[in-house]
């Protein structure tokens, strides 16, 4: 055992991951500074020269993390990392503590929702460790159909799995601040019942052992303050979320384990799929306002990376356990959904600027806020810098037809800068071809050798389509934050629907339209130089086209049947992902718009839903209730279900006394005093019910 | 006047009917698992209804059996659970959420508002109940002041204190510094 304290053990691996990256970039820097000797030099060159260092950084960043990777898992894991420390030798005997399974909702699935809780429970309970355990099920939602749903399915699932007591669900009137206020609000009431909380998201499934160790780890390490797992992506069926699985399979590990080499005790949080340490999360990490005029603007929306900066700077550590299985997630199933929730977490990011000078900020930790921060600020950079050396181009060709000598023509030929292209394309693609090294000894994880190099040589493919596309956007988004425009919070889809070719010509039609000006325009003043930039005018082109073909399910499966983009958890299913395999499909008979009525209708999800009401509000007295309230009731029996808003929906559901007011009343009223809506609804939920 | 007493007794057939359809919905919603059972309460409750109608003929058939129906279930429950000190909303939660946690419709439908209930069924409906969330133990977590430090500072002495419209004069303002100045080079070259 090394006895030699972990700090006095970083200096090296500090200084590799300062001096490398800068001295990479240093040398890109000066490749381009003498592509330019001897050369007229114009402004765009100027705007050039500046924004290269930042560009060329994140590809080299990018190039040393994975490269580092890479050596660790030559090496056979890093031997100063939190999972091999000899507290692994006495695993088996270590004690449990009380943990409570936490996950955040809103306006979700609360079907797969509740077949993941399920799963998680079983498999807890084949660890026989489920005693110390506890699940949360901490709903936001401003849904009416989701909020009645997920009162069901709470009760469905304590029934099936003998859950009750064990097996919690809370409603918050009021979403504050989002998914962090739910976490802080579970901790604020029961936070001092547990000392660890295991932070999940409404896709997030984590298997039982893999729970049982990290608590382990917890209790072996009593410095640690947050343990982050890396979740594998899973279930996807079409073609852009198995994109995205099989590239996070091949490239993600190599990436999170050059990260955590890098940042070691200041890791990431990703927001979910991890377990904390409650008290100091409790004492340190409420999320501080940031210092901005506009009151509205003052809540940290990307609240993980900051926790886990909190906790680093009260002296706690963070570890991402790249190296363990049985954690896993659900990607977006298509570009629009991925471009959702980037403009999100665009917004998220940006505000993360604060906290890059914040004082008492690890370095590890500033560096993933760099790493955030770049992953979206790159775009708009990328553009410019894109416009900038077309327009430098143009000029010198234009120079060099009109105004150059015969000594001049000579020169514009020059080997720095294709040695410069050569070194940009072997940092591009290093990782890549690293990432399917280390893959090999597992291919036929991948489906076989051949079917795993063909699939990284089509997820390249597609990669080079869908850059460009997001380049776009995320510039959008980039200026838009800026700019002070308004984000909602808003749910994500999971399910695999695919985009109608109509919305895809909508939504990226301009980029077609970019694309085919940009062609024209750079065939016109660069030449035949204009092919440097085929492959991003290519990408704008056919961004309508990218977005629907790899929206689609049966692309997606009819690769999968031929061996492609298959990942080692659709080779061998894990046990907690069986009963999830069909989930992402959309259930087709439903009819969303007839499932908050039951709680007026249904005597059992009607009782469920006062049952839960009660226990929050006092029972008004009789004769108090607003007149507001009284108009609603009216106008929802006369004119039918249809005729509230989601927000007059929510706001009658609240009330005790309206609900039981409307059962009563909806069931006593004669056909001609009631909305010919209710009749049909009254029918139905005669036949089935939610609780079924 | 025949066609006049015809009418009306066509209108309360219809009346009784549309009663009768809403009562054995309202019972289905119950979950009994024998039909027969949902038919004989129906026809019990419809039959108690006409009776009372007779008396106060200006009442509306479905009105009339269906308040006589789930007044007889509140009061069914609350004397079951012994819980006649609460609203009857409360009674309604609890009680329907015993039978359902009990299974009483399914495994002993003939006793579903059946007076007295037996024993052991009144036993396994008392027993049951919901807990949602456990008691609170109150933490306070607020958030903890950060030193933003030198951007911060900066930020104070530049962009917190500008506002659109000073940027809009300024910006006009050296734009046409501009023109003045590109129009009076352009004459004097």
């Amino acid at each position: 055992m090394n006895t030699v304290p972990l700090e006095t053990r970083t200096g090296t691996r500090n200084a590799f991951f300062t001096c490398a990256p800068l001295s990479l970039t240093a040398a890109g820097f000066v490749l381009l500074l003498r592509s330019y000797s001897g050369q007229q030099i114009f402004w765009p060159d100027y705007i050039v020269m500046g924004l290269f260092p930042l560009l060329f950084g994140q590809v080299v960043i990018g190039f040393v993390l994975v490269s580092s990777g890479f050596f660790d898992w030559l090496r056979g894991g890093d031997p100063l990392h939190i999972m091999r420390r000899p507290w692994r030798d006495h695993e088996a005997s270590a004690p449990l503590a009380a943990t409570a399974i936490v996950i955040p909702v809103f306006n979700e699935d609360a079907h797969r929702v509740g077949q993941g809780i399920a799963n998680m429970w079983r498999s807890l309970k084949e660890t026989g460790q489920i005693e110390h355990f506890d699940f949360y099920l901490c709903s936001d939602s401003n849904n009416a159909d989701c909020w009645i749903e997920e009162e069901c399915v709470w009760l469905k699932l304590c029934q099936e799995l003998n859950a009750f007591g064990k097996l919690f669900y809370r409603k918050r009137r009021h979403a504050i601040n989002s998914k962090s206020g739910n976490i802080a609000d579970f901790c604020r009431r029961w936070g001092k019942r547990y000392r660890y909380m295991i932070v999940l998201d409404a896709d997030s499934i984590m298997s039982g052992s893999t729970m049982v160790r990290l608590v382990r780890a917890m209790e072996a390490n009593p410095e640690v303050g947050i343990l982050q797992t890396q979740p594998a992506m899973v279930l996807g069926q079409s073609l852009f979320r198995r994109m995205l699985q099989f590239s996070g399979s091949l490239y993600g590990k190599l990436f999170a384990e050059g990260c955590s080499m890098a940042q070691m005790s200041s890791g990431s949080y990703w927001g979910h799929n991890a377990i904390i340490r409650l008290a100091p999360f409790i004492a340190h990490c409420d999320l501080p306002i940031l210092p901005v005029p506009h009151p509205d603007k003052r809540h940290v929306l990307s609240h993980d990376t900051v926790e886990a900066a909190l906790m680093k700077k009260a002296s706690y550590e963070v570890w991402v356990t790249y190296e363990e299985t049985g954690s896993y997630e659900e990607g977006p199933p298509n570009l629009t959904d991925m471009l959702t929730r980037d403009r999100r977490w665009c917004a998220g990011n940006l505000q993360h600027f604060w906290f890059l000078f914040a004082r008492g900020i690890q370095m590890g930790n500033r560096l993933q806020i760099w790493i955030g921060l770049m992953s979206y600020l790159c775009s708009p950079i990328w553009f410019v810098f894109l416009i900038a050396g077309s327009i430098g181009a143009y000029e010198r060709a234009r120079f060099t037809i009109y105004s150059a000598g015969p000594e001049d023509l000579g020169k514009v030929q020059n080997s720095d800068a294709t040695i410069l292209f050569i070194m940009t394309i072997l940092l591009l693609f290093m990782p890549r071809v690293l990432g399917i090294l280390s893959t090999l000894p597992r291919r036929r994880e991948f489906g076989g050798g051949s079917h795993l190099l063909l699939s990284a040589f089509l997820e390249t493919l597609l990669s080079m389509l869908v850059a460009p596309i997001l380049m776009l956007f995320h510039s959008f988004f980039v200026v838009s934050v800026l700019l002070g425009w308004q984000i909602k919070w808003t749910s994500q889809n999971r399910a695999d629907t695919g985009l109608s070719l109509l919305h895809c010509l909508k939504f990226y039609g301009w980029q077609t339209v970019l694309g085919a000006c940009g062609v024209t325009l750079a065939y016109s003043s660069l030449g035949l130089n204009f092919f440097w930039l085929m492959p991003i005018l290519i990408g704008w082109i056919l961004a309508p086209i990218t977005a629907w073909i790899t929206s689609l399910r049966n692309v997606g499966q009819r690769l999968h049947s031929h061996g492609l983009f298959v990942i080692p958890e659709e080779t061998q299913l894990p046990i907690e992902l069986r009963d999830l395999a069909y989930a992402g499909a959309p259930d087709q008979s439903s009819d969303i718009t007839h499932l908050w009525p039951q709680a007026l209708l249904n005597p059992y999800v009607l009782s469920l839903h006062l049952s839960m009401v009660h226990q929050r509000l006092a029972t008004r007295k009789e004769g108090q209730t607003a007149q507001s309230l009284i108009n609603l009731r009216e106008r929802l029996v006369h004119e039918g279900p249809l005729s509230l808003n989601a927000k007059e929906k929510m706001r009658l559901l609240w009330d005790a006394d309206s609900v039981f007011w409307l059962y009563h009343e909806l069931w006593s009223r004669s056909e001609s005093s009631l909305h010919p809506d209710w009749l049909e609804i009254q029918v139905e939920s005669g036949k089935k019910s939610l609780l079924n | 006047m025949n066609t006049v007493n015809d009418l009306r007794s066509d209108q309360e057939r219809i009346a009784w009917n549309q009663a009768y359809a809403r009562l054995q919905t309202f019972l289905d919603t119950f979950m009994l698992s024998d039909q027969p059972v949902t038919a004989q309460l129906a026809l019990r409750f419809l039959d108690q209804a006409r009776a009372r109608h007779r008396e106060n003929p200006s009442q509306e058939p479905t009105n009339l059996v269906m308040e006589q129906t789930q007044k007889h279930l509140i009061e069914w429950l609350a004397q079951n659970l012994d819980e006649s000190d609460k609203s009857s909303s409360q009674i309604f939660s609890s009680g329907c959420i015993a039978l359902f946690l009990s299974r009483m419709p399914q495994t002993a439908p003939a006793k579903f508002l059946a007076s007295p209930l037996p024993d052991n069924l009144r036993q396994s409906m008392r027993e049951t109940l919901l807990i949602t969330g456990p008691d609170f133990h109150i933490s306070s977590m607020t958030p903890r002041n950060i030193d933003y430090g030198p951007m911060l500072h900066l930020a104070r002495q530049t962009w917190h204190r500008w506002n659109s419209r000073e940027i809009f004069i300024a910006l006009c303002f050296w734009i046409a510094i501009y023109f003045i100045f590109y129009w009076w080079l352009s004459s004097i070259l």
